[in-house]
């Protein structure tokens, strides 16, 4: 190892042992990289103008229309919690399937899922489950460990069910060094690999872990009954007919609305950047009928006209432009009662803070790469790769285990930001890497490593909004089924990659 | 203590500029949304494509994240590893946020600001158009956002360190 690499092993330590402290993590690492930036000038092992690449990377991520669908898949999950749509939801499935034993836990994981794939941040659908879902597990008599560890476990779906955040960005890196890898093994004609088709590999895999799940609450149900015991019948409930159209509208609204999404971006009719802003759109109605149920027909014709417009796009403009003019109408009103109710300001300002906090970090990360390959810590990397043992097994093996490690501390954004372009161009060189199976195991990977104690970040967010009841060692205990699940699919995962790379295959013909 | 009171006046008005740039951007999420639902209406409706149309979108989210970093940072927003930081007393959480503004964020700013400005500024020596002809021409105002939230963040990192300061010498 030359003196530059050893500086660059040294730059990651002390950015670890910095972060350590507390202070905002994109700031951390852009000023503990800037300082290595100037011992390693000192020394004339870097040159300092590398770091004038800094703004055209900038630039670069300002004008990446992939990354455009961030603010709006957050749009739509937010749209969707504050105007309390998550928690009718429930509420319904709840009733629905509550009658059965482990029924209500079921529909914890089933909304749950929902609800993760709409937000995509793990932090965030763990507060809002545990808010809106313990209370009521507990209140029926579920056994305190299996409701805290179905809600921790299924909360960090956010980071795999698409249309996660946490695969958006990952395709984007992954694009990148799949570029990257080919370009350096002689490959001017690369292959592409994109969000859609990370997203395609992530939904075998992601139902396969809510069925694995919710089996385990049916099991433990059936040997333990008094664990998930059956929701006496509410005699307030509506029944028949009044059920069924309650759940039309509870149910069956948003589940389109996510599916649609979903279903555009895997078919390929839009780009998810596309396909997010109908989501958020939808969200918006969806809100927005919800505040005003005593008058929803302004809506109800908008959503109409808008699913007539494609239909009807055939008679050129003068079929098209009255319908445009409903659809602007309903909006309208759609947007005034979001306003006045105060849910698009607080929508407003979450998207906007969570957004910025994201861009930010990747702002710090890419001052992070920046120095540290200035240093010449990729090829360290490479070379350590490349020597370990067991070959590309060896070497996925381990970046697998020091992103499991890193997932206890940093946030699943810090780790893609930072390990990804650093370690994926490097493993994807090797024989038999596919890019779409490395993202997903990598997705599953963040994801155990989030609810593992004892100290998986969602652990800490589920205590700070547990009821007092629930106990840390009920977290602990209860989310240990859940972590035997994820490491058994991990399992699967590398020795099945087809579960990941037969849907997008089938797709795309990749 | 008058002198005192001059600084945290500082910090209230560096609080309160970056507060309401941060709030007026968050009006972006929703112009985001708005925009490119049209754009998909359009697109896939009407069978029309706006350049313009497009990389405005881009434009606003780019100021969306740059212009709201700095008040995101004052509301708390930005993720720290909390391990530690969670359980400190307010003492230590003063010292940490003290050190971390003058050792961290005020060099990574300041770097960034020494290549962002003449970045920005051969953008305006041209009046640098968008590569598309049928594009924005208003490229330099968009890269003059990276300088802009240098500033912003390096001001807000003053803030920072007047607050804690003043936790600090509190008895």
């Amino acid at each position: 190892m030359s003196g530059a690499e050893g500086l660059a092993v040294l730059l990651v330590v002390a950015v670890c042992a910095a972060l350590m402290a507390g202070y905002p993590v994109a700031l951390t690492l852009g000023g503990v990289s800037f300082a290595f930036a100037i011992i390693g000038t000192l020394s004339g092992i870097m040159d300092f103008g590398l770091l004038g690449a800094l703004p055209q990377r900038i630039f670069g991520v300002m004008n990446n229309e992939v990354l455009l669908a961030i603010p709006l898949f957050i749009f739509m999950g937010v749209m969707l919690e504050r105007s309390r749509i998550a928690e009718d939801l429930l509420d319904t499935m709840g009733r629905l399937f509550g009658a059965v034993r482990g029924g209500l836990g079921i529909s914890v994981v089933i909304v749950g899922t929902l609800l993760a794939a709409a937000k995509g941040v793990v932090g965030a659908t763990t507060v809002t489950m545990g808010l809106i879902t313990l209370p009521t597990m507990l209140r029926h008599g579920y056994n305190p460990r299996l409701a805290a560890g179905t809600v921790a476990a299924t909360a960090t779906l956010a980071q795999v069910f698409p249309p996660a955040t946490v695969l958006v960005l990952l395709g984007d890196q992954l694009a990148n060094a799949y570029q990257q890898a080919q370009l350096a093994e002689g490959n001017f004609a690369p292959a592409a690999v994109s969000v859609a088709d990370l997203f395609a590999g992530a939904i075998v895999p992601g139902f396969a872990l809510v069925t694995l799940y919710i089996l385990y609450i049916i099991a433990r149900a059936i040997l333990r009954p008094a664990d998930a015991p059956a929701i006496p019948p509410d005699p307030a409930a509506p029944r028949g007919f009044a059920m069924a159209r309650r759940l039309g509208i509870v149910l069956v609204a948003p589940v389109a609305l996510i599916l649609a999404v979903l279903g555009s971006i895997l078919g390929g009719l839009a780009t998810p950047t596309e396909a997010a802003s109908v989501g958020a759109f939808g969200a918006i109605l969806l809100a927005a009928r919800r505040i005003g149920l005593r008058c929803p027909w302004p809506i109800d014709a908008a959503i109409v006209a808008l699913f007539a417009m494609l239909p009807l796009r055939q008679f050129g403009p003068v079929a098209i432009l009255p319908l445009i003019a409903v659809a602007v109408i309903g909006a309208g009103v759609a947007l005034v009662r979001v306003h006045r109710d105060g849910t698009l300001g607080q929508v407003m300002v979450k998207t906007t803070q969570v957004t910025s906090m994201i861009f930010v970090i990747l702002i710090g990360a890419t001052m992070f790469s920046l120095v540290f390959r200035g240093l010449g810590g990729d090829d360290l990397v490479y070379r350590t790769l490349a020597n370990l043992p067991g070959g590309t097994a060896g070497a996925i093996l381990a970046v697998m285990l020091a992103m499991f490690l890193l997932g206890f501390v940093m946030d699943a954004f810090e780790i893609i930001f930072v390990v990804v372009p650093i370690v994926a161009p490097v493993l994807l060189r090797m024989p038999g890497v596919d890019p779409v199976w490395l993202g997903v195991l990598m997705a599953v990977n963040l994801q155990t490593s989030y609810m593992h104690p004892p100290l998986g970040p969602t652990l800490f967010f589920l205590r700070g909004v547990a009821p007092p009841e629930i106990t840390t060692r009920h977290i602990y205990v209860g989310v240990i089924p859940f972590v035997l699940i994820q490491l058994a699919a991990l399992v699967i995962l590398w020795f099945v990659p087809g579960l990941a790379t037969a849907l997008p295959h089938a797709l795309y013909g990749r | 203590m008058a002198s005192a009171n001059r600084i945290e006046r500082i910090a209230s008005l560096i609080d309160g500029l970056n507060g309401a740039i941060g709030r007026g951007a968050a009006w972006l999420a929703l112009a985001i949304v708005l925009v490119q639902f049209a754009v998909v209406i359009l697109r896939y409706v009407l069978g029309i494509g706006s350049i313009w149309l497009q990389e405005s979108i881009l434009y606003a989210h780019a100021a969306l994240f740059l212009l709201a970093a700095a008040w995101t940072l004052q509301a708390g927003g930005h993720v720290r590893v909390d391990v530690f930081y969670s359980d400190a007393t307010p003492r230590t959480k003063a010292m940490i946020d003290l050190a971390g503004a003058l050792l961290l964020l005020l060099p990574f700013t300041a770097v960034l600001l020494w290549f962002a400005w003449p970045y920005a500024a051969r953008s305006w020596a041209i009046l640098e158009h968008s590569r598309e002809t049928s594009g924005l021409p208003i490229v330099y105002l968009l890269k003059t956002l990276i300088p802009l939230f240098a500033v912003m963040m390096a001001l807000q990192g003053i803030a920072q360190a007047i607050r804690a300061l003043d936790v600090l010498r509190r008895p």
